[in-house]
């Protein structure tokens, strides 16, 4: 089935009243959490996945992916009105978004970002399409020492992109690979790290840790803050059309940080919140005024919010060609394929059509409903706001709790989602990012089986395993990106002796 | 910075004992690594990890190693955090035997109160919020809640 016929196919699966309410749910609570400060679309994910088990796969799917995409619409909101990110890919949109509102243009701004998240969401669609199939179709030739190239590389890059310090990243890294080896062994049955627990051989589970550290840690950080309500500036509907100058000038930002976002969502890490970093940049760089960046400037608005909506979409393509998540976003669509007994990888697109290019499709449709939802209800949104903090945090901790115990009924799940909750809490206040530790939980079973079926395969010789060519180009280059920046700045200050530390 | 070092010593003395939990495991051989293969090698790294978070904690760079942490709170805020955990904690130990309905009514009642509500408002909102997530949980999501001792 080529793309174009896929595509059509994809729209009769869509297209479906049970399909289309999946995707309606999840753009609105997408664009809700989005709004919220706080609430992350990964939190709301792993809340809402237990309430997709009674629905068909590609349903879920659907609905759980609208969340994704929608809170990065929902997400722009905030930091154009509140001077508060909603999530982090927004952070970006507050510097210029925000100046806006102040000189009178919120509506301009919001209405740019909306047409660029439309833009770029359906960019990147365009890119799943033609990506996920070129890729699926290549990774069916992939053995167990190509898989494991890929896990391992995905984690060495995840780790050099997500945090600030790669010791932070390595130890989640550790922790995360340490905690999915607690349970059964993928090739003996052997339980391992269980000590006497039932619960504990089918091995942790992934939504109430992704709950803890990203739900339970957010909802401590606005605990922290008690009984406070926002203020937020009014923006009327005839206010949200952009002049024929500030089209102009959106016109191109949108359209490179559609690409740069797409590009971006490919390589393991943070993509959503990276790529709004190097559209602002770019942005910055080509533009003939750059200092006047941070003053309220459209285009510091539009290429940021296009190019986090074109990193969702990109995100996609490795775990539906490859079945790799490397995102914790992505991690909880992989789990939530998989409790529905499906295995995402390059066989899926032949062998389960009507998953995938439903999927995309839907993903058309999701974004032509945020477009037409997000302009007009801009204030109905913005009024989830006015709930006071505190009482959105107990009613999320709340969710969590009811959430992680629905997942498998077990009691063990709760104390793992407290666990995590407060670990995650710490991790804020260290400003770690966790999602190392997500990824690493997600990939440490399949790098392990797939370590090990390559070293029975190469009959224990661990230069054979690297130097099948898949394997070395893909080892090498993460290796590249993992000690080249710290190697060129080291030679950068050898050759530059004023750029040399004090001694 | 005190927050850095704890991190190192963990990951150190979580990499050491994971090791030796490990080590129990068969390992099995390079061609046919048995299950205790994979965990040795992640306790190995772990060990590692810890040795240089170590270093730079203590010893090489022990300023910058502290230079990004939040500023730490105030005590109110302290005390906000710490209820909510401690609250988190008795709804678990509570759960088994309490039952759903009445663990989330205290749970959402005290924890509303102690953040900033009145006693009237956090008790409507508790058993509001109870009844209505056990409604859409048990009833329409058919979840065997625990149900408590009636």
């Amino acid at each position: 089935m080529g793309p174009l016929e896929g595509l059509a196919y994809g729209f009769t699966i869509a297209i479906t009243p049970t399909n289309l309410l999946a995707c309606f749910v999840g753009v609105v609570v997408g664009t809700i959490v989005g709004v919220l400060p706080g609430i992350g679309p990964v939190g709301a994910m792993a809340l809402l996945l237990p309430s997709t088990f009674a629905l068909d796969p590609a349903t879920a799917l659907i609905m759980l992916a609208g969340i994704y995409y929608g809170a990065m619409y929902g997400g722009s909101t905030t930091s154009i009105l509140v001077n508060v990110p909603g999530e982090a890919g927004s952070v970006v949109t507050l510097l210029d978004g925000y100046q806006m509102t102040r000189k009178g243009r919120a509506g301009a701004a919001l209405a740019v970002a909306a047409v660029g998240s439309f833009v770029a969401g359906t960019v990147g669609v365009v890119g799943i399409m033609f990506a996920a199939s070129w890729l699926a179709d290549v990774a069916v030739r992939f053995g167990p020492p190509e898989y494991f190239a890929i896990t391992l590389g995905g984690i060495l890059l995840l780790s050099r992109l997500s945090s600030a310090s790669l010791t932070h990243a390595f130890v989640l890294v550790a922790v995360g690979l340490a905690v999915g080896t607690i349970g059964m062994d993928p090739v003996s049955a052997l339980r391992r790290f269980t000590y006497g627990s039932v619960s504990l051989s089918q091995g942790v589970e992934l939504v109430p840790v992704i709950m803890g550290l990203y739900g339970v840690a957010e909802v401590l950080v606005l605990a922290e803050e008690g009984a406070v309500r926002a203020q937020i500036a009014s923006v009327r509907l005839r206010e949200l059309f952009p002049t024929r100058e500030e089209w102009r000038r959106s016109a191109a930002p949108i359209a490179r940080g559609s690409v740069v976002g797409f590009l971006t969502g490919l390589i393991p890490g943070p993509a959503a919140v990276l790529s709004t970093f190097i559209s602002y940049a770019l942005e910055k760089r080509v533009s003939k005024t750059p200092e006047k960046f941070g003053t309220g400037m459209i285009e510091g608005v539009a290429g940021p919010e296009s190019a986090n909506n074109g990193a969702t979409a990109g995100a996609m393509v490795p775990l539906l060609s490859l079945g790799i998540p490397f995102s914790p976003a992505t991690a909880i669509l992989l789990g939530a394929l998989v409790i529905h007994g499906l295995q995402p990888g390059p066989l899926m697109i032949s062998q389960r059509p009507e998953i995938f290019w439903g999927f995309v499709a839907s993903m058309y449709i999701g974004n032509f409903l945020l477009l037409i939802l997000n302009l007009p209800l801009v204030g109905l949104f913005v009024s989830v706001l006015r709930l006071p903090q505190h009482v959105l945090a107990t009613l999320v901790l709340l969710l969590c709790l009811v959430g992680a115990y629905s997942l498998s009924n077990s009691f063990l799940d709760l104390w793992i989602l407290v666990v995590f909750g407060v670990f995650g809490y710490a991790l804020r206040k260290l400003r770690v990012d966790p999602s190392p530790l997500v990824v690493a939980l997600v990939l440490g079973p399949m790098m392990e089986k797939t370590l090990r079926q390559s070293l029975f395969l190469t009959r224990g010789s661990v230069i054979e395993l690297v130097s099948r060519p898949l394997t070395a180009v893909i080892l090498i280059l993460s290796l590249a990106a993992l000690v080249g920046p710290p190697l060129v700045r080291l030679l950068r200050r050898r050759g530059d002796p004023a750029e040399a530390p004090a001694a | 910075m005190l927050a850095e070092r704890v991190l190192a010593l963990a990951t150190l003395l979580g990499g050491a004992l994971f090791l030796i939990q490990a080590r129990a495991l068969p390992f099995g051989s390079a061609e046919r690594p048995g299950a205790g293969f994979f965990p040795v090698l992640i306790a190995v790294f772990a060990c590692v990890v810890g040795l240089v978070a170590t270093a730079r904690a203590f010893v090489l760079a022990p300023r910058a190693a502290g230079a990004r942490t939040d500023p730490p709170l105030a005590p109110e805020q302290r005390t906000r955090v710490i209820v909510a955990i401690v609250l988190l904690v008795i709804f678990c130990a509570l759960l088994p035997w309490a039952g759903y309905p009445i663990a989330a009514c205290a749970f959402v009642t005290l924890l509303l109160r102690r953040l900033g509500g009145s006693w009237r408002g956090a008790v409507v909102a508790g058993v509001l919020s109870a009844a209505v997530s056990h409604y859409l949980f048990a009833v329409l999501l058919d979840v065997p809640l625990p149900r408590g001792p009636w």
